[in-house]
């Protein structure tokens, strides 16, 4: 059960979430109490001393003793805030020692997991285990990203050519219809160049790079990582397992973003459908047949061979495992089947 | 010159009527004796009327990014062309608007009325840096028109190093903004120490004076660093050196340095100056001096220098060592005592006054209320755990709306209704002005508080699109958006009407001991008729005659009237 948002901040779900919350209605007490002292004894003496005929404005005096008092008094505030809120962003900066480890890369608009030790990857949903500290260390494929769960109160710049960390501990597990929502909090652009159609169809930009989180039971968190490098429960009855696994990898991966399985031609990227078998020619003048190979170099080098009627290849690299590989190769493979 | 000092406010301005002298208005004609003019005021006006064009400018796209977040999903646009559409919004408003507000119109136009000096120090020098000013926009928009920039106004690295090419176009536009920035800032500093009129001490300097003076200092030390960052980011895009794209060896974190040393004291650029048209606002409508003068003009020192310390502050989530990120809260924190220590004197300098609420003094208001809650707001920003929450959220972009518009803009509005009848010599309908005031502050308020609930909810900023459970609040948003867009429409028709058909003004209507007031309305192309020798400070309203005051007219004007 997720627990209640109050009437300001999101659900508390993590050891962190209290501690800012308390400083935060605390701030926000005190601005409440400032505001209404000063614009209340403005408005009071607006109406006050209003201006009436025959009644002059009295000189202006000097008074030190106030102008001191009023520089003064609200460094003890600032102080005791200063303090409070360096207190909290140190518990946030310093992981517990034994954390559980997964890697994080942010691309242009997908959110890539890897979970160690074991290696299991998955794309735009990540699952963590409630109760356990969990560090998070990250790095960028392109351009700046940030990764935000306001439900933990966390975020953290996600920088290319650097690793950044971030920790938090869950203390409560998600419904299963409610997962929690990873955003991107620092601006990363959208595709462009695109009809108002495909617009509505692709949701490839900064705002669309949402990953959601699920918090569940260490068990059950083990048991999903033990099936995240073979073909989900819900594929294994299917005819070809590899292809309605790598299906939901395309989604996920946002491969989908901007092939299509449609066979339409143009867009932004070629289509799937047919691919498979087909030969290839590129801009540099040289062919080839798709292939495995073909479509794996693609994956991982996608500037080295463009297809003609393409000017650059504007996909990021990905570099999944190999069963991840076979299975999206396999996918491709069956739409060159059902479309003939 | 002459040193005339029997009156206590010794201005001369008509020997018999006030209509038979020249004015600057007037007493030249055409479009060439404006475009080669060397008088301060019409640069002032000028410069008036382009901050104008690129404030409707930016208007205009700020209301296209709230039409298309009424609904999630595309509403009128595509995500590409949103991020175009902020992008303008943004450097339009900072780099064409705020920056030259109020330092260029209205510190252009009053700067050297008050000071009692015929013109600036270096009145070539002022023309061009107008001129430079509008290249630097023609910069701009050119680079709007032949590529789509879409990375924000802060051009973060490596996404603005990859953009399209226009970027170029778009950084080169500010830096040459810059310059126009650099010179004018030189410019009002000579001018302030140098052209005084006899009398006028440091401590009957206007606190408007005070304030530009304040701000000047920074443009002349922080504008250099941007224009190093803007040559830097271009050096890379054209010649390939490594400085801030990692993918070639630099380092993105070290642009955000460079952005906002810049870019921190810039916000000060913003807000001082609107700060110290305040302060005029608030010893004329009250008829005070301002409570602890020394002090309020000393916090516009003390905010110019701290805004020099705390540009780190944008940066607390980016990856910046933590010990930077403690010295940086602790010093941001400081930035809270001087502002406080305006509003306090401010709402001091109400006690025993005699107070009117006429339009300006209204702005003035709005002013201190709304920038109470853009100060409030900083605290939860200072504070680094609650900041990590609401950093790159909509409660950063409600926070320095707050400031920006509730103060800097509600500050040029208010300065801009209060010398509108001195620049113009045309009165306006006082009633209307009312009614925009109330659309503009009403609209404002619906606009950016409901984004502070929605950043504290965890909604990030820059985002096309939105979840769900966001709509409401986005859909608030909006519509408080279009209270403000009418409310400025009115107040553009009311000034327009006044223009063509305004009651004249008399001197000094509002009746106010400032030093701007003692001249023609509008002024002499000169200024003053004659030197004037300062006897008294600019808010001495005890040392003013009954007839100044209550009857709101100078008093040769009077005596002229009564013949």
């Amino acid at each position: 059960m997720n627990p209640q948002a109050s009437e300001q901040l999101p659900p508390q779900m993590s050891t962190l979430a209290p501690q800012v919350d308390s400083l935060y209605y605390f701030i926000y007490y005190i601005s409440v109490i400032s505001f209404v002292l000063i614009v209340g004894t403005m408005v009071f003496y607006v109406i006050k001393y209003r201006r009436k005929p025959g009644v002059k404005a009295q000189p202006t005096g000097h008074n030190n003793v106030l102008e001191v008092a009023w520089t003064v008094a609200p460094v003890f505030l600032l102080v005791y805030l200063f303090h409070a809120g360096w207190q909290g962003y140190v518990f946030g900066a310093v992981a517990p020692s034994n954390p559980l480890e997964i890697h994080v890369t942010g691309k242009q608009w997908t959110w890539d997991f890897t979970h160690m030790p074991s290696g299991a990857q998955e794309s735009n949903a990540l699952t963590v285990p409630v109760n356990e500290p969990v560090r998070l260390t990250m790095s960028s494929a392109d351009v700046l990203h940030s990764f935000f769960v306001p439900a933990f109160r966390v975020k953290r710049d996600v920088v290319p050519g650097m690793f950044t960390t971030l920790w938090f501990e869950a203390t409560h597990t998600t419904d299963e219809a409610e997962p929690l929502t990873i955003f991107c909090a620092e601006y990363c652009g959208a595709t462009a160049g695109i009809s108002a159609e495909q617009s509505v169809a692709l949701n490839t930009n900064h705002s669309s790079m949402l990953a959601s989180l699920r918090v569940t039971t260490r068990e059950a968190y083990d048991t999903h990582v033990a099936q995240l490098d073979g073909p989900p429960e819900a594929c294994v009855a299917e005819a070809d397992p590899m292809a309605c696994w790598g299906e939901r990898l395309a989604t996920e991966m946002g491969c989908m973003g901007c092939h299509n399985t449609t066979g339409a031609a143009g867009g932004i990227a070629p289509t799937w459908r047919g691919l498979w078998g087909s030969n290839r020619s590129f801009t540099d003048g040289s062919t080839r047949e798709a292939d495995a190979n073909y479509i794996i170099s693609s994956m991982m080098e996608p500037q080295s061979q463009i297809v003609t009627g393409f000017t650059t290849a504007n996909m990021p690299v990905y570099a999944p495992t190999e069963n991840r590989k076979l299975a999206i190769v396999a996918f491709i493979r069956s739409l060159a089947t059902e479309g003939q | 010159m002459t040193t005339e000092a029997t009156t206590a406010p010794s201005a001369h301005g008509a020997d018999a009527h006030s209509d038979d002298l020249p004015n600057y208005l007037t007493h030249e004609r055409g479009i060439r004796s404006w475009m080669t003019t060397l008088d301060h005021k019409r640069i002032g006006l000028m410069y008036l009327a382009s901050i104008i064009a690129a404030f409707f400018m930016g208007g205009v796209m700020a209301l296209l990014v709230r039409t298309e977040l009424l609904f999630e999903g595309r509403t009128i646009m595509n995500a590409d062309t949103y991020n175009q559409v902020f992008t303008l919004h943004g450097a339009i408003m900072v780099f064409l608007f705020i920056i030259p507000s109020i330092p260029g119109a209205l510190g252009n136009f009053f700067l050297p009325i008050m000071l009692g000096a015929k013109d600036v120090a270096f009145p070539k020098l002022n023309l061009g840096s107008f001129y430079i000013y509008c290249f630097g926009a023609i910069f701009l928009v050119v680079g709007i028109a032949v590529g789509h920039v879409d990375t924000g106004w802060t051009f973060y690295t490596p996404y603005s190093a990859r953009a399209d090419n226009s970027v170029i176009w778009m950084t080169m536009g500010v830096f040459i903004l810059g310059f126009s920035s650099i010179l004018t800032g030189v410019n009002f500093i000579a001018t302030v120490h140098t052209m005084r009129a006899p009398g006028m001490n440091w401590r009957r300097l206007p606190l408007f004076i005070w304030g530009i003076y304040a701000t000047s200092v920074i443009q002349v030390l922080a504008t250099p660093v941007l224009a190093i960052t803007l040559l830097l980011l271009t050096m890379e895009k054209a010649l390939g050196i490594a400085v801030f794209d990692p993918a070639i060896g630099g380092d993105p974190v070290l642009f955000q340095h460079f952005f906002w040393f810049y870019s921190h004291p810039a916000v000060y650029i913003m807000i001082l100056p609107g700060m110290a048209v305040v302060n005029e606002l608030i010893g004329t409508f009250s008829r005070r001096k301002i409570f602890g003068y020394m002090f309020v003009a000393m916090s516009s020192v003390a905010l110019a220098l701290l805004g020099f310390l705390v540009w780190g502050h944008h940066m607390f989530t980016s990856g910046m060592s933590e010990y930077s990120t403690m010295v940086f809260s602790a010093l941001t924190f400081l930035v809270a005592i001087p502002s406080g220590v305006k509003v306090f004197n401010w709402v001091a300098t109400l006690y025993q006054g005699s107070i009117s609420l006429a339009s300006p003094m209204l702005y003035a208001l709005g002013f201190i209320a709304l920038f109470t809650i853009g100060g409030v707001t900083g605290l939860f920003l200072g504070t680094l755990s609650v900041d990590i929450h609401l950093h790159d959220t909509y409660f950063v972009v409600a926070h320095f709306h707050y400031v920006m518009v509730g103060g800097t803009v509600f500050g040029f509005l208010g300065g801009l209704h209060y010398w509108w009848p001195k620049m113009t010599g045309k009165m306006y309908d006082e009633n209307w002005a009312r009614v925009a005031w109330l659309l503009v502050f009403t609209g404002f308020n619906v606009t950016f508080f409901s984004q502070f609930v929605l950043g504290s909810q965890g909604m990030p900023r820059r985002y096309y699109d939105y979840l769900p459970r966001f709509h409401n609040l986005h859909m608030t948003s909006s519509g408080g958006a279009y209270i403000l867009g009418v409310g400025f429409l009115v107040m553009a028709v009311m000034f327009i009407k006044s223009l063509r058909s305004g009651e004249k003004a008399s001197e000094n209507p509002w009746g106010s001991a400032g030093y701007e007031w003692l001249t023609t309305t509008p002024p002499h192309p000169h200024n003053f008729h004659e030197q004037p020798v300062i006897t008294r400070g600019p808010y001495d309203y005890h040392l003013c005659t009954e007839l100044e005051l209550f009857e709101g007219h100078h008093k040769d004007f009077v005596a002229s009237e009564a013949e």
